[in-house]
């Protein structure tokens, strides 16, 4: 990989998961939702593999946390959809209600439907980066250059 | 609060114990027995403050409720689990660091056992207090997941684990018959609250199945005939598991959820008769095998069948005695045989010898611990002046009511049970001394000691443990005479067969040489052709087609599809032949603003035709998500730019995953697959058959959807009606996370599935090592180290 190709790859990671966290939020809005914005992340920090190599990238981001972030997504999701179950709502019952006020921040509307999405983000980023990292690992180790 | 506080430290106990293994193996045993005596305690308060119930709503628009309940025979078998407990867990805190000495094992793996006994006794608690199907069903299987770790708590034994596996699978099979119990109840009358049914319960051939498949489920768990295979096998664990689980505990939830549910059982006959059969085989079965047994603990597993044999029979004679007694009799049995299971256990552990032929004489070398097992033994064996007198007492008078054959019946197996308990424990004290014995540590005997003192002050004073069995009683059957067990000294029928079961006792000792050729002949029989050889085959069996299944699926990846593919266009052929086809194909117009759309549909069958042609990966690959890109193009000319978004980002991510996943194929396996021989040319046109066929129907059933638009308001308008109500403008997002977030629920909890399979196939693989290798992989590792940091230098 040459020089320009590193230099751009550092330099779209930023910018790649402004990009993604734009994408969620703005998904009650705009085109786009948890899942887009999970995988245009995890472009950003697939891009980062390409160029520097699996190894380089293990060192620098934190990749084994990867199935954690995945499954507190999950759990997010699941509290977001039996917590009302618990109060007597039906399961996924948003608050606040249909025609109840909003609170705003900025143009940001607070809801529990953007806190189920933000699960369902953080699910598939870590299911999209931590399974590419795990069959980079392999394919390592497949090479015979050992583990990290 | 008199519901709560038992359950409460009963559940509790558990991660409490954990809590306090951080801090070592002692103080986890110190808190495990503390936990046990203060829900001991808990429970006897609660019966001392009248009982009660608690009513919970924990989801209510599901109609799920948590509904508990102190009654009479939560009451007995509460203080069984927690009592029993108290006991074992004292003995196991000395007992458990001898055995893992022995094992060569770190102590703090004790930890983990105290805290799955806890475990245990908190599911116990919970069960036996439960008044709701669905509970008790969470409670039954966090039994069984329990007794799974338990019995296979010495992990490297190939021996435990398969009897642990066993013991899972038997009772985890039965425990699905007992399911379909619970829910063909709450089908037939609406509701899952046990007091509800039982008011509405009429008898009927639905309730019978209800009541029999529940019953199904109780009788494997108490380990009774067929299904008692399960039980000796368990004998693989340490022996206080055996002293708890196999005498108080486990396989008293069996005859526990009979007694819950008996007004249910009552209303069958039949299903009574059944159960009789059944707990008389397993009366005659377990004691016939026990008096064959050589190694201890397997004498007493046998026991523990038959003994559970005799409460199954006085349940099922359906009288007032029947019941009462049968409550007394798990009361005497779970104190005599947690105590002579530990005796087992202390025996062993001082002599090193577990098995009858290599032992005797030993009450020269331990004395208190003969006395005292001797009084449990007596009570096991019903001699007077011990609690165990009352219950063969009670036994009688239930066999009497029914009609003499039964008590004919029920002093042979009286008579059985006394000759093998001596057989047991005269084989261990008594007779010429064989085996050397060292002095046993205290604790290894006080519990043994503390259990003997209450058969023995059970048998002087009846009262209180005649008042839990009644109070139990009276659940169950509630037109209950009042059963008094007392001593008479006179010529009452009760007291003539305990006498002639004395003397039947001792011929069967006496006459031992005589039938022990064949009562071994039968035990031999058994296991050639018994139901553990059923068992054992139909695992094989099961086995055997998964494998063949699975060479079936995996043998060839085409063909593998084909099977998927060919009945999907069967049955879509048998759909269009069956539907009118008028009007269903319509070929609509074109105009110049389709333009696009034609362009890249167009482009996408030209993709997907040209993914037929490469025999390289790679160009595979890169052809197939070139008909990705080119169909979501088309949704964004459509109009549905979060569609197209998504295919693309789908696309995009998919081609990095092939592309990965074929950088851990062998070099020469792709290049073979590249330009090897050409498939066998019949093969070839299969898969072209197969191919056009399916499409060729997928095309029928596109175009005759896309020919009628939905007449009625369909489910998109709705959607898009409400988007404003759900607080959002981008209608896609919405359906995702709100209208159809359940969906979207099941299909985030897929992926998370997926990416542990992924781990497991990919990831850093720990294979189990040896001890000895794993010091030398971490003696590498501390050089790899050093040499690291002298690098550095």
């Amino acid at each position: 990989m040459t020089v320009l190709t590193r230099v751009i790859a550092r330099l779209l990671l930023p910018s790649t998961l402004i990009t993604a966290i734009a994408v969620l939020v703005k998904g009650y809005g705009d085109v786009g939702d948890g899942f887009s914005a999970a995988v245009i992340a995890a472009f950003g920090v697939l891009l980062q593999y390409v160029a520097f190599g699996h190894r380089a990238a293990a060192r620098a981001l934190p990749l084994r946390a990867m199935p954690a972030v995945s499954f507190a997504g999950l759990l997010l999701a699941l509290l977001v959809t039996f917590g009302p179950v618990l109060r007597g709502q039906a399961p996924l019952a948003h608050s606040p209600a249909p025609g109840a006020d909003v609170i705003y921040l900025g143009t940001l509307e607070l809801h529990t439907a953007l806190v189920f999405d933000l699960g369902v983000f953080l699910l598939v980023f870590g299911f999209a980066v931590g399974a590419i990292d795990l069959i980079a690992g392999a394919t390592d180790r497949e090479r015979g250059q050992g583990p990290l | 609060m008199t519901v709560l506080l038992p359950l409460l430290l009963a559940l509790g106990a558990a991660p409490v114990v954990l809590v306090a293994g951080v801090l070592g193996a002692r103080p986890a045993a110190w808190a495990s027995i503390v936990m046990a005596a203060l829900a001991c305690g808990a429970t006897l308060w609660g019966r001392w403050a009248g009982g009660g119930a608690l009513d919970v709503a924990w989801a209510p628009s599901w109609g799920l409720r948590l509904t508990f309940a102190l009654d009479g025979l939560a009451v007995l078998y509460a203080l069984l689990a927690t009592g029993i407990g108290v006991a074992v867990l004292l003995y196991s805190a000395r007992y458990l660091p001898l055995h893992l000495e022995h094992q060569g094992r770190p102590a703090r793996d004790a930890i983990r056992f105290y805290a799955l006994i806890v475990l245990f006794m908190g599911a116990m608690v919970g069960l036996v207090m439960a008044q709701d199907l669905l509970l008790i069903f969470v409670f039954w299987d966090l039994t069984a997941i329990a007794s799974y770790y338990l019995i296979g708590y010495d992990r490297h034994k190939a021996e435990s684990r398969a009897a642990a596996l066993m013991a899972l699978l038997v009772t985890g099979i039965s425990a699905v018959l007992l399911l379909i119990g619970l829910l063909l109840l709450q089908a037939l009358y609406g509701t899952f609250a046990l007091p509800a049914i039982v008011e509405r319960a009429t008898p009927g051939p639905a309730q019978t199945l209800a009541a029999g498949l529940i019953a199904a489920g109780a009788l494997v768990k108490s380990a009774q005939v067929p299904a008692h295979f399960w039980l000796p096998r368990a004998m693989a664990a340490p022996t206080p598991v055996s002293a708890y689980l196999h005498s108080a505990a486990m396989v008293a939830a069996g005859v526990f959820l009979l007694g819950r549910i008996y007004p249910l059982l009552r209303l069958s006959p039949f299903l009574l008769d059944l159960l009789l059969v059944v707990g008389l085989l397993s009366m005659i079965f377990g004691s016939v095998l026990a008096l064959t047994r050589d190694v201890l603990k397997q004498i007493l597993a046998y026991s523990t069948i038959a003994q559970y044999g005799y409460v199954v029979v006085m349940l099922s004679l359906g009288t007032s005695a029947g019941v009462v007694g049968a409550a007394f009799y798990v009361i005497a049995h779970a104190l005599a045989k947690s105590a002579l299971f530990l005796t087992a256990g202390t025996v062993t552990e001082v002599t090193g010898e577990d098995r009858l032929s290599r032992l005797g004489g030993q009450w020269r070398g331990l004395p208190v611990l003969a006395a005292a097992s001797g009084v449990a033994a007596a009570g096991l064996g019903a001699l007077p002046l011990t609690i165990g007198f009352f219950k063969d007492e009670l036994f009688f008078k239930a066999a009497l009511e029914r009609g003499w054959p039964f008590a004919a019946l029920a002093t042979l197996g009286a008579a059985l049970t006394l000759a093998y308990v001596w057989h047991f424990w005269s084989g261990i004290f008594l007779g010429p001394l064989r085996g050397e014995a060292g002095r046993p540590p205290l604790p290894l005997v006080a519990p043994i000691v503390a259990l003997g003192l209450l058969v023995a002050v059970g048998g002087v004073a009846v009262a209180p443990a005649a008042d839990l069995a009644e109070a139990a009683g009276r659940v169950a059957f509630a037109d209950l005479q009042p059963v008094e067990p007392a001593y008479h000294l006179d010529a009452r029928p009760e007291n003539l067969l305990a006498l002639a079961t004395y003397a039947l006792a001792a011929t069967i000792i006496a006459a031992r040489p005589r039938w022990f050729r064949l009562a071994a002949a039968t035990a031999r029989l058994g296991e050639r052709v018994g139901p553990e050889r059923w068992y054992a085959a139909g695992l094989v069996r099961l086995n055997r087609s998964s494998r063949a299944l699975l060479a079936l699926e995996v043998r060839d990846l085409r063909s593998r599809i084909a099977t998927v593919l060919v009945p999907t266009a069967v049955l879509v052929a048998i759909g269009l032949w069956a539907t009118p086809t008028e009007g269903a194909f319509r070929v609509g117009r074109i105009t110049v603003t389709d333009l696009p759309t034609v362009l890249g549909l167009l482009l996408a069958a030209v993709g997907a035709l040209v993914a037929t042609v490469p025999r390289r990966p790679l160009t595979l690959i890169l052809a197939l998500s070139s008909v990705g890109y080119s169909l979501a193009a088309v949704f964004a000319f459509l109009g549905a730019p979060d569609v197209a978004l998504v295919a693309v980002l789908i696309e995009t991510i998919l081609t990095l995953l092939f592309l990965g996943v074929l950088a851990l194929f062998p070099a020469e396996l792709l290049k073979d697959q590249a330009v090897g021989p050409a498939p066998r040319p019949s093969l070839r046109w299969r898969n072209v058959g197969v191919g056009l066929g399916a499409g060729a129907f997928a095309f029928a059933v596109g175009w005759a959807t896309l020919s009628q638009p939905a007449a009625q308001e369909s489910v998109a308008v709705q959607h898009i009606r409400l988007t404003p109500a759900a607080h959002a403008k981008d209608v896609v997002t919405a359906i995702l996370a709100d209208f159809r977030g359940l969906d979207t629920m099941g299909e985030i909890t897929v992926i998370a599935i997926a990416l542990l399979g992924i781990a497991a196939l990919l990831g850093r693989r720990e294979r189990p090592m040896a001890s000895d290798e794993r010091r030398a992989t971490s003696d590498e590792r501390a050089s790899g180290e050093e040499k690291r940091r002298r690098e550095g230098r």
